[in-house]
């Protein structure tokens, strides 16, 4: 299974990408949502994005919107990780199209629990 | 009259020990409150955001270099004497800064807007600048035989 | 300290003949880290230790608590998943089909901790029957987590493991750095002090009884009186939902085990002694 991991910070995104790998995926990373786009409209695939909400260029929320209206990305399943932890920004980015979201700072099971809530992770798999 | 209302130690501690427990300890938070006595951090690294409250403020972090490189490699999972280059230290403790001040943001009743992290040697410079809260706390890192070394929390209004 | 790669091996090997979970390479942080409590309750010096201890015996309690600290995540929202949807897509059917005009519903979650399970029993059951009045009785032996399940009040560290979203931001809402959930949902749980060993708590008979990755904490012989004991505080038409690495074959044989998904659900059988029978 392949995913996108979408931050501004180098940082966060091999944080990200590493706990992903360890749960079988293979990553691809960009730095932000314009980044990202141009790779899903250049043909790459993926079954999951995980994407942070402030990032230069085109942020998260507007990167979900956007894949959120193109019916051939809807099989895309997008997860938020981001400080973003207002009530109201969550309910936004679920209504925009989000399927997930997680708040920074995470524990890696909290991710793994997350894709098993979505189905793209046998559940019960240890962290 | 404060930008950050409701901010104050407890806040700001709760906050740290989720920040290291997820990301730099992996379960065990290994932060504790400063102990008395003077906070003296010999080649100081400072991170910080700034929050468009009314006036704005700032969410800023300090630490020694040495502890900063320990942090970064704790984010990274690297092993304790892998080098750590200059420019993921600046990104891993600025992501740091920034997760701190995310969390500070989301403490407020008005949505506002938080700043990309900066990071620097020097502190931030604004005249002006109160400092409106200041949180030392005691970080036993990874390596044992290690004394506590202090990571420097300071909201300020700038 | 870590752990060796012999003693590293070994356990990969017992988790994943006992639960099919594959502890990979990297994961030696986890076999420490999860066993360490184990081992200090043990008085021995180190995992290493601890886990030689167990290779030579024949499979015991144990083996099962070393499974199960390897397999169970943190107390988290949902966990497993699969009960959950059990619950709301077998079990809740079953009981409005066995008694139409079904009005009211006794759950009963043993050994709750710090709540999480009642509260996710309840929000399924609010988002699968919302006419359904629903009581669950939450119990465990430490007062400390029932307090905090009491309290109502989570961590965003707590908050982040196994809530779907959309469940979050229908029940929660923001207390300080914590999340604190409805009166709502609050209100369909009440926190008592129980001890597993001793009679049922109040609030039964119930229709459906959790007792989730709590047997295997105790040996063969007391888990067989609990679950007997459990069994005289389910209705005839009632269910047990078990952990996921654990089941009542071979502790007690007064239990039929039904598939659901890919776990199980269990009933008493017909010929078993049932509550209020001499």
């Amino acid at each position: 299974m392949r995913a996108l991991v979408i931050d501004d910070s180098r940082t966060m995104r091999h944080i990200v990408a590493d706990i992903l790998e360890e749960l079988g995926f293979s990553t691809t990373q960009a730095g932000n949502g314009r980044e990202a786009l141009d790779l899903l409209e250049a043909g790459e695939t993926y079954d999951l994005a995980c994407i942070d909400w402030n990032m230069p260029v085109m942020d998260g929320f507007e990167f979900v919107a956007a894949v959120h209206a193109r019916p051939e990305w809807r099989d895309l399943t997008l997860i938020m990780v981001t400080t973003e932890g207002e009530l109201g920004q969550i309910v936004r980015a679920l209504t925009a199209g989000a399927h997930e979201y997680v708040i920074k700072p995470f524990t890696s099971d909290a991710i793994a629990s997350k894709l098993q809530l979505l189905g793209l992770l046998p559940a019960g798999e240890p962290i | 009259m404060s930008p950050l209302p409701g901010v104050g130690v407890d806040e700001v501690t709760m906050i740290a020990s989720e920040i290291f427990t997820a990301l730099v300890d992996h379960r065990t938070a290994l932060l504790t409150p400063w102990p008395d006595g003077p906070v003296a951090v010999t080649d100081p690294v400072h991170a910080w955001v700034d929050l468009s409250t009314e006036p704005s403020s700032r969410v800023q972090l300090m630490t020694g270099a040495e502890t900063a490189a320990d942090l970064t490699r704790a984010f990274l999972r690297m092993d304790a004497t892998e080098p750590v280059q200059e420019a993921d230290l600046v990104d891993a403790f600025g992501e740091m800064a920034n997760v701190f001040g995310g969390n500070i943001k989301a403490l407020l009743a008005r949505h506002v807007e938080i700043t990309l992290p900066q990071v620097s040697r020097q502190p931030p410079s604004d005249a002006g600048a109160v400092q409106l809260l200041e949180v030392p706390l005691a970080w036993r890192g990874h390596q044992p035989g290690l004394p506590h070394r202090p990571l420097v929390i300071s909201l300020w209004r700038i | 300290m870590t752990v060796s790669a012999d003693t590293f091996t070994y356990v990969a090997d017992l988790v994943r003949r006992r639960s099919a979970i594959q502890l990979g390479a990297g994961k030696e942080y986890l076999v420490e880290s999860r066993l360490l409590p184990l081992v200090r309750q043990a008085g021995l010096a180190g995992v290493d230790e601890y886990v030689k201890s167990l290779r030579n015996v024949p499979h015991s309690a144990d083996h099962d608590r070393v499974v199960d600290a390897l397999t169970t995540n943190e107390t988290s929202w949902f966990r497993d998943v699969a009960p959950f949807q059990a619950l709301t897509g077998h079990v809740l059917p079953a009981l409005i089909q066995n008694s139409p005009g079904l009005t009211s519903l006794r759950v009963w979650s043993a050994a709750c901790s710090t709540g999480q399970e009642p509260y996710s029993i309840a929000m399924a059951l609010l988002a699968a029957a919302p006419d359904l009045c629903v009581k669950i009785t939450a119990t465990d032996i430490s007062q400390k987590v029932l307090a905090r399940g009491r309290a109502g009040r989570y961590s965003q560290l707590e908050i982040n493991r196994g809530l779907p979203a959309q469940t979050f931001v229908r029940h929660f809402t923001r207390a300080g750095t914590e999340w604190e959930l409805s009166d709502q949902v609050r209100s369909m749980v009440t926190f008592s002090q129980h001890n597993l060993l001793h009679t049922p708590p109040a609030g039964g008979p119930f229709d459906i009884i959790f007792l989730r990755n709590v047997l295997i904490y105790f040996d063969i012989q007391t888990r067989g009186e609990v679950l007997r004991s459990v069994r005289r505080a389910l209705l005839p038409s009632g269910f047990l939902l078990l952990g996921a690495v654990e089941a009542t074959f071979g502790i007690d044989d007064s239990w039929e085990t039904v598939s659901v998904g890919r776990g199980s659900v269990y009933t008493p059988t017909k010929s078993g002694k049932t509550q209020g029978e001499p």
